[in-house]
Parts: structure tokens; C-alpha cells; sequence
């Protein structure tokens, strides 16, 4: 049994979606979590029930790429019913979208959802609006999967009755699509005829390819008649009408209303007004970098000697085994990379997720979009934007992907460079503060900090011309704020981690074993004597360096393990100056994507673009480096 | 409906008899510029029509009928003077002429416009006094003014009457979002910086950029008070 999962944003359909399949899908307090749309099959009573976790639209129009999305595959899957997510606390809004559920001709079960927050709220009459709608109503509350197992017995039941529920638009329309229903050329397959043409009415995309373009210039005619004698454009009037049905029958089952007046609401309310909310949001933010840097740092050292204890002399007995240079090469390949595992992934990467987790799940993010979106625009990107670059902190591979939130694919480009040149993932944090941080002071790491933020503003400003583009402008709903459950937050921790693992860690293993072959015979080396005039000459720093900056392609952390390496010392600032450690932080920070972020601009951008924003990240560091190289020789 | 010259004449009249006394032939047609012979011709058809009183060597008074129609058509009149001094900045030597031709085809409604734009003025650009509306109390006379949803002061709260229609794709998503005429939106905070703003409409909280708020067209829930410094402001300016 086919089953499609709809809802409009946040309103728990991936929450369901997990409860239902035991698939985890990934949700988050904000609009917009699901961009790809998710499968997932389970048997329950004998029955095989395939559900398709669809992304969350607000209505059927058809005009967002998400909507299109939506009624594509609706319209393409052959769905034997479809489960409407509708949020208790915001009935009229998911009203509207059952209406053109119903009015497409679907069977639809409605799973009301977020009933435990509507009952503090308001008495919700769940057996009167079984009764206006003629459909199946099963309140849930997905997030503790109750009432999950009373939606499975009513879908693996099947016996859904198309609704007899029609909205009644004003008379004009109505006699438009009777005019219209018995026009020759209204051909809509599968739809009932009403329906459809109310789709085309509205614009939806989908539904225009399937007409004639002599019916859709009949259509046309009647649409601008339409607007000369309402002065309102028929898909406005369509949806005044139908929010004004969606109004009435809210209004008839819900009584007893109690305007949320809690702690927990002034507490949101304080995170949004702008002067406490900024303060809030510097606030929120300094005390993620402090866990990651603080608690990571301590949890990098306890994890790195307990991985020295276990090990042992492992590695140094299999390179034996294998035997020469070969064999050490390898040895130390897998070595290292298992070290930066511990040193990089646990303890910052995971711990930023765990974060990253709390602020989706507590609906703080979009707070975020908004109190920045005014500063976003000015670089030429959408306040969303925002979340991508705070997943870029953590690391580059999944922020690429998460640039997809945005809509457009310039915008997602512009973002996506910003992300790999300006915004320092935990690897080049690591370098920053274990470098610069460490040997040469805090002042000069916020230093760092404080170029890449001027780059930041200045690449976007400077692309955001370049591509001759304006950002679009947002429109967002803002969920209330909300506990996050534990459970929820480590698993989804987990999926991001493991994603790193799957997809960063082969590229990274095998990347470690080649360049420790390449130095096991010489070949990194030969590189040292040629470039020693650009290294010395042009960036002041110890022609051995290039090799750490080599290594920096594959992994940036290898950038500071490889220089305690190579100068055999781990107090680095016996062998270099603080302006040396500072040019060669800001080059790691500003430096070429690694190799896996490489692997994922190429596979979402193509590779022209991914090799562009290469050289463009290559040229600008080592530009910045000769700069401040030059600054520091002169002053 | 009275004609044009009809009305003329009554607003005439209705001003040269303001001080409370008969207005002579004489001075109607000095005011109006065309002979006494064609004010007498013109006042005896009227006094037939039951617009006003007509004594030889006294001079003309207004029925009551014709009180109505000359009252209003100097408020519409003197409401246009300041209409186009206050709000369109005219040149003070032509308003005066430009208000007469307007007078005529001005409707009713669009009088009650003014004269809430115009913050329910009492003289006319010149000291003379406006004549009050029929209506004496003015508390119900709300006539819906549509401003966008971003004029809304913070915390205030208005009903949706339109969307405009400058971007086919922006008011799709806005209709998908919920922004529908008839429904009721609260303006709760301007993010600065130039941020969007934070409205609510029903039960859900949206953060909406300028551009989409310039197109979304509300009334005032309680429109005057709030309207005026608005008002005040964008003089200022």
C-alpha cells in the first residue's frame, strides 16, 4: 500500500515519519528540514505499508520549488491514501491544505498532530471535525509516537471513503469551473475535473503542463475578466475563499481559547524582539565556540591517550610485517587517520552536531535567520543562509549539502564559497587555535577571526555584484520555541557523524596512505627546494612548511600534526615567529577545500564550478598570506 | 442630483449667507462673475425648485433643502483646498480654481477619505471655517483606509483587504502562507538592521521581508490616533 506523507512546514511530518517506519528521517524545529523526500516501508498486520515522507508545503499552488516537488509526486505515485499532517495548534493553515487534498480527488486520513501542545491551549472537538470533513481524524502526537499506533490501524483498515467535503468559492468561480468543466478540452486524467482546473487557476505549474494551450488561452481570457470585474486576481479570491471556509470550520470545533501567556512563550518572545534577542544571540553563540574549543580541546586530549594506550605499538608491529618504507607509509596512513577520527571528528565535529542539534530542535535557528537576515541580504544572501554557515563551523561536507535550504542556485553557489573560503570548519579551528592560539596568543587568533569575517562580508558583497543576482527575500514561519527531546538530538547527532564517517572518512584513509607514500619516497620532499622561494620569499615562512600546506588539500588538522612532524618539536614557537604561525593559520583557514568537500562541491555544483571556487580559495589564501607576510616585513 | 451650475449657486449663496443675513442679487453675480439679469433668471428657477426663498429688494435665504446641498458642496470644496495645500503641496494661487471643478464630482465617500487624510480640519486654507459634516459624531466614521502591512506601528493590528499585485510569484507565496484577504494580521516587531518584520497572522508567527510586506494592504484595526503620527512623521520627512 502506497501511502504519501503531507504537511505543511513543521508541523512533525519527519517526526511521524520516523515513528511510523522506524527510519529515521531528520526533523527539526524549523521549516524546511525535508528537502529530499524519503521512502520507507514496514509491514504491520500482514500488510506492507510504503510511506513517502513528502516535503512540507503550505498549500498546493504549485509556485515554490517544495510545492512543485509536492504535487509532482503526488500526482506520480500512485498513492492509495494520503496522510495529512495537520498541525493541531495551527488548524486553519492545515485546513486549507486538506481542502485541496480533497478537492484533487485523494483518499485522506488527517493525523492531528501536536495535540498535546493544542489541549493546553484550546478544547479542539476532534469527533465534530471527523464529521464536516468526512474523513479519518487520529489525533497524534508524534514526538512520543502517541496515537502513532491508532493512524497504523485505520491505514492498514483501508476502507476510506472520498470525502464529500467541497468548499464553496464565490459564485463567479463556481460558474467559471462548470463553464469550464464541460469545455471539450478539460482532459485531467486521473483528477477530478474541479479540482484541477482550480490548480490551474491558481497557477500551479504541474497542472498547466496537462492543458492544451488553447484551453489555457480560453482559461487566460476568463482570468483576466475575472480581475477586470473583482479587481482581485482569481487565485487570491480562490484562497480568500477557501481560508474563509478553513476560518469557519476552525472556529466550529475549537472553543475555549487561551492565549499563550506562559514562561516558555515570554521566553521566545525575548529571543525574537530584537534587543534582547541580539544580546541573547551573541550570547548563544560565544557559548558554543567556548564548549567546542573548551571542552572539546579537553575531550581531544583524554580520547587521543586513551586511543595511544589501546594501540600500543600496533601500527609500528604492522609496518614491520609489511615491511619497508611501504609498509610504514601505510602503517602511518591508517595510523593518522584513525588520530584525526578522535582528534577531530569525536570531539569537535560531534560535539558541534550535538549543539547544532539543540538549537533545530528548540526552534532557536530561524530566530537566528531572522535577527540576521537584514545583515544577510547585504552580502547578497537569504537569512536562511544563516544555518548552512553555522553547519560550515562543523564541517564543510554537510554545509554544502545544507545549502540546498536556499531556493535558487546562484544564491546556493555564492553560499557555498563563502562557506568553503570565509567560514573556518572545526579542522581549520583546530589549526587556528592550536597554532596561533596556542604559541603565539589569543589576540592574534581572534585576529584570524577578524580577517575572515571582513573577507566574508567582502566575497559576498563582491559575488553578489559579480552574478548580478538579489537574493530572495524571506518569508518564513517562526516556530515557538520548545524543549528539545535528548533522544531526538543524539540521534541525530549520530546520522551526521556517520555521514561523516561513510563519506569523508574512505576519501581520508586513502588520501593518508598516498601522501605517506609520497613522503615515504621523497616525492613531497623534492617539492621543498623549488618552492622555497615562494614559501620563504613570498610568505616568510620555513620552506619545510609547503609540505603542511600540501598536506592541508587532503586534511587541514594534518596541517599542524605534520609541522610538530617536520620540526620535531611540538613547541612550535621555538621554531617559528608569531608572525609566521599567523600567516600560515590564515592560510590553512582561508585554504582550498579538502578533498571531501571537493567531492561534494563537484557532485551538487559540477565540476567547472567546483574547480572555480578551488582556485579562487588557493589564490585568495596565498594572496592574503603574501599581504600579511608583506605588512608584518614592513611594520 | 442637482447640476453643476445649481450647485455653484447654492455653494454661492450659502457663503455670501454664512454671516446670517439675505444675500443680495447683486453680490451673487459680482461673486460669480455673470450678470444680475441671469442670477435673477437663475434664483427664480430655483426658488421654484424649492432650494431657496426669493423677496424683492431683501434678497435670498436657503430652504433647508438648499442649505444641505450648498453646505456640502463648500465642505467638499474647502475640504479639496486643503487636501491639495496639505497632502499634494499645491501652489496657493491655483488650488482655489482647482477645488471648484473638483467639487462637483467628488463623491461622498471620497469626502470622508479626505477628511480623515486631512485629520477632519476645520478651516480652509484661507481661515475660512469648514462646515461640519452631517454626521455630528465622528467616532464611527472609520472609513477603511488600506495602508501596507510595514506603516502598521509595532503591536498594531489590521485586516487584510488586498494584496498588490507587482509580483505574480510574491503574492503566490504569500497567499500559500496564509496572507489572504479578510484574515487578521498583528505588525509585533521591526528587526532592525534592515530585517524583516515579525507578524502574526492567526496562529502562526511569520517573519516576513519588507518586500513582501509593502504588498500585503491592511486597515487599521483602530484607525485615527496611531494614524496621526504616522502622519506627522512622514510630514517631517
Amino acid at each position: 500500500m502506497e501511502i504519501g506523507l503531507i504537511g505543511q512546514p513543521n508541523a512533525g511530518k519527519s517526526a511521524l515519519f520516523t515513528k511510523l517506519t522506524g527510519i529515521g528521517a531528520i526533523s527539526s524545529n524549523y521549516p524546511g528540514t525535508t528537502v529530499e523526500f524519503q521512502e520507507g516501508s514496514v509491514v504491520r498486520k500482514g500488510v506492507r505499508l510504503n510511506f513517502h515522507d513528502l516535503p512540507g508545503t503550505y498549500s498546493l499552488t504549485g509556485i515554490t520549488d517544495d510545492e512543485l516537488v509536492a504535487t509532482r509526486l503526488l500526482a506520480e505515485k500512485q498513492l492509495d491514501v494520503v496522510v495529512a499532517v495537520a498541525d493541531a495548534t495551527r488548524l486553519e493553515q492545515s485546513l486549507v491544505l486538506i481542502f485541496q487534498l480533497i478537492e484533487l480527488g485523494f483518499k485522506v486520513v488527517v493525523a492531528l498532530n501536536q495535540m498535546d501542545v493544542a489541549k493546553r491551549r484550546c478544547s479542539l472537538d476532534v469527533e465534530s471535525l471527523r464529521g464536516i470533513l468526512g474523513l479519518p481524524v487520529v489525533p497524534t502526537v508524534a514526538i512520543t509516537g502517541e496515537g502513532v499506533e491508532t493512524l497504523v490501524e485505520v491505514l492498514v483498515e483501508g476502507n476510506y471513503q472520498p470525502s464529500g467535503f467541497a468548499v464553496r468559492y464565490d459564485r463567479h468561480i463556481e460558474t467559471l469551473l462548470e463553464d469550464l468543466c464541460v469545455h471539450p478540452d478539460c482532459r485531467t486524467g486521473k483528477f477530478p475535473k474541479r479540482g484541477a482546473l482550480l490548480k490551474l487557476l491558481e497557477g500551479n505549474r504541474f497542472f498547466s503542463e496537462q492543458f492544451s494551450e488553447q484551453f489555457k488561452a480560453r482559461v487566460q481570457e476568463a482570468m483576466v475578466e475575472f480581475k477586470a470585474d473583482h479587481g482581485e486576481d482569481i487565485d487570491v479570491h480562490i484562497n480568500r475563499d477557501r481560508y474563509g471556509e478553513a476560518g469557519r470550520v476552525a472556529n466550529g470545533v475549537i472553543s475555549n481559547r487561551i492565549p499563550p501567556r506562559r514562561i516558555s512563550d515570554r521566553i521566545s518572545d525575548a529571543t525574537l524582539r530584537p534587543h534582547t534577542g541580539i544580546p541573547i544571540l551573541i550570547a548563544v553563540l560565544g557559548a558554543i565556540f567556548l564548549v567546542i574549543v573548551f571542552v572539546g580541546g579537553w575531550l581531544e586530549g583524554a580520547l587521543l591517550a586513551l586511543y595511544n594506550a589501546i594501540v600500543g605499538d600496533f601500527f609500528l608491529e604492522l609496518a614491520e610485517w609489511i615491511g619497508g618504507p611501504l609498509g610504514e607509509a601505510i602503517a602511518m596512513g591508517i595510523d593518522l587517520s584513525l588520530q584525526a577520527i578522535l582528534a577531530i571528528v569525536i570531539p569537535y565535529i560531534m560535539l558541534f552536531y550535538l549543539m547544532l542539534g539543540l538549537l533545530e530542535d528548540s526552534g532557536y535557528l530561524p530566530r537566528v535567520v531572522v535577527l540576521l537576515d537584514g545583515v544577510m541580504h547585504r552580502i547578497g544572501l537569504h537569512g536562511r543562509a544563516v544555518i548552512p554557515m553555522i553547519v560550515g563551523m562543523g564541517c564543510n561536507v554537510p554545509a554544502i549539502l545544507s545549502t540546498r535550504v536556499l531556493e535558487s542556485k546562484r544564491e546556493r553557489l555564492i553560499l557555498a564559497v563563502i562557506i568553503v573560503i570565509a567560514v573556518p570548519c572545526s579542522a581549520q579551528t583546530a589549526v587556528i587555535i592550536g597554532t596561533v592560539g596556542t604559541f603565539a596568543g589569543a589576540i592574534w587568533a581572534l585576529g584570524i577571526y577578524a580577517i575572515l569575517i571582513a573577507i566574508l562580508l567582502l566575497l559576498g558583497r563582491i559575488l553578489h555584484r559579480a552574478l548580478k543576482f538579489e537574493p530572495t527575500s524571506l518569508a518564513m514561519e517562526i516556530p515557538e520555541l520548545t524543549l528539545p527531546r535528548p533522544k531526538n538530538v543524539l540521534w541525530k547527532t549520530w546520522v551526521r557523524t556517520k555521514d561523516f564517517f561513510v563519506v569523508a572518512f574512505p576519501i581520508l584513509l586513502a588520501g593518508s596512505i598516498i601522501l605517506e607514500i609520497l613522503m615515504a619516497f621523497g616525492v613531497l620532499q623534492a617539492f621543498v627546494e623549488p618552492l622555497a622561494p615562494f614559501t620563504e620569499g613570498f610568505l616568510g615562512l620555513p620552506p619545510i612548511t609547503i609540505i603542511a600546506l600540501i598536506f592541508g588539500i587532503l586534511r587541514k588538522e594534518m596541517g599542524l600534526q605534520l609541522l610538530v612532524v617536520l620540526f620535531g618539536t611540538a613547541d612550535l614557537s621555538t621554531v617559528m615567529t608569531p608572525e609566521q604561525l599567523f600567516v600560515f593559520a590564515l592560510i590553512m583557514a582561508t585554504y582550498m577545500p579538502c578533498l571531501s568537500a571537493l567531492a561534494v562541491l563537484s557532485r551538487e555544483f559540477g565540476w567547472k564550478d567546483a574547480l572555480k571556487v578551488t582556485l579562487a580559495s588557493v589564490t585568495i589564501a596565498f594572496m592574503l598570506g603574501g599581504l600579511m607576510n608583506a605588512l608584518f616585513q614592513i611594520f | 442630483m442637482p447640476s453643476e451650475i445649481v450647485e455653484e449657486y447654492l455653494e454661492t449663496i450659502y457663503e455670501l449667507t454664512e454671516d446670517g443675513g439675505p444675500a443680495k442679487t447683486n453680490d451673487i453675480a459680482a461673486k460669480m462673475g455673470v450678470s444680475p439679469a441671469s442670477v435673477t433668471e437663475m434664483v427664480q428657477r430655483l426658488a421654484s425648485e424649492g432650494y431657496l426663498s426669493y423677496e424683492k429688494y431683501r434678497g435670498v435665504t436657503l430652504t433647508e433643502a438648499g442649505l444641505r446641498v450648498g453646505k456640502k458642496i463648500k465642505r467638499k470644496h474647502r475640504l479639496l483646498e486643503r487636501f491639495l495645500v496639505d497632502i499634494l503641496g499645491a501652489k496657493k494661487e491655483n488650488f482655489h480654481d482647482e477645488a471648484c471643478r473638483l467639487e462637483h464630482s467628488l463623491s461622498d465617500e471620497s469626502e470622508k477619505r479626505i477628511c480623515l487624510l486631512t485629520n477632519n480640519p476645520k478651516f480652509c486654507p484661507d481661515g475660512n471655517p469648514i462646515p461640519e459634516c452631517e454626521d455630528v459624531d465622528c467616532s464611527h466614521c472609520t472609513m477603511p483606509m488600506a495602508v501596507p502591512l510595514r506603516e502598521l506601528e509595532e503591536g498594531e493590528a489590521g485586516e487584510i483587504t488586498h494584496l498588490k499585485c507587482d509580483n505574480a510569484s510574491y503574492i503566490r507565496r504569500l497567499v500559500s502562507m496564509g496572507f489572504v484577504p479578510g484574515r487578521k494580521v498583528t505588525l509585533e516587531e521591526r528587526v532592525p538592521l534592515g530585517g524583516p518584520l515579525l507578524v502574526r497572522i492567526e496562529e502562526s508567527r511569520v517573519a516576513l521581508a519588507r518586500e513582501y510586506a509593502d504588498l500585503v494592504m491592511v486597515e487599521r484595526e483602530h484607525p485615527g490616533g496611531k494614524r496621526r503620527r504616522a502622519r506627522n512623521r512622514a510630514r517631517g520627512a
